[in-house]
């Protein structure tokens, strides 16, 4: 690939013609370095990906959808009523937490083994199936109570 | 230390939440998310808290009920739930949750 013909080589030794974008800006900037124009690589953006949340959205956004879940939940409803029942209802709640954050791990632990699975397209769409029964069974519930 | 109600708790909460919907939800947002620890941890408090708020209910439960009144509530409560679980098809007249 030739060289704009306005660059004129006055280095003395000739550097071959650059493929890259960016190495043409380096190339440039060297020949007149009176130039401020910096060869900043330019990031490849992924065409139609959006910007990730972060993890405290992401962190808050599961908290809420999970908390309102399993409010009234036969979960909920059975810790409740074995602390009502047993004279210690602290030693149900370290059993019931420690049941709680092995199903949790479970859950991401699948969801992670899946995600290597599936391609992202069906991911996305398998979550949001998901989600979406998951937000049926809750109206369900609401209706049935 | 009550070994037996600890592991008696463990696993009736372990059984009553796997397949649950909050499991199911962390499946889906664990998968699909960039950063599953903050999906877990999101998790994980929301269901502590809500397992918290469910002692302290209990508790208070118990403060104001007899301990026979509470055996018989928490038996016929542990009933209608595996009922409910082993006929979904089927409408319940009354669903007392």
């Amino acid at each position: 690939m030739k060289s704009p013909a306005f660059v004129t080589n006055t280095a003395p030794e000739v550097k071959p013609a650059p493929k890259e974008q960016t190495e043409w800006l380096e190339s440039v900037s060297r020949m007149e370095p009176a130039t401020s124009v910096l060869a900043i690589p330019q990031q490849q953006k992924q065409p139609g990906k959006l910007k990730q949340p972060g993890a405290w959205s992401v962190f808050s956004s599961t908290f809420l959808t999970i908390f309102l879940a399993e409010m009234g939940d036969k979960t909920q409803l059975a810790t409740l009523l074995m602390s009502a029942e047993s004279q210690s209802p602290w030693v149900v709640f370290a059993g019931a937490s420690a049941a709680l954050i092995a199903t949790s791990l479970l859950g991401v632990l699948l969801g992670r083994w899946l995600a290597r699975c599936l391609s992202p397209k069906t991911l996305e769409i398998s979550a949001a199936t998901l989600l979406l029964f998951i937000s049926v069974l809750l109206l369900w519930d609401v209706v049935n109570i | 230390m009550e070994w037996h109600l600890l592991g008696l708790s463990f696993i009736t909460v372990f059984l009553a939440e796997i397949g649950d919907k909050s499991q199911l939800a962390a499946i889906a947002l664990g998968g699909s998310s960039k950063s599953p620890l903050a999906v877990f941890l999101g998790a994980v408090t929301a269901l502590l808290l809500a397992s918290f708020l469910g002692v302290i209910a209990g508790g208070e439960m118990a403060a104001f009920l007899p301990a026979r009144v509470l055996k018989a509530i928490a038996a016929i409560g542990f009933a209608l739930i595996a009922v409910r679980l082993l006929w979904p098809q089927e409408d319940l007249p009354e669903d007392s949750e």
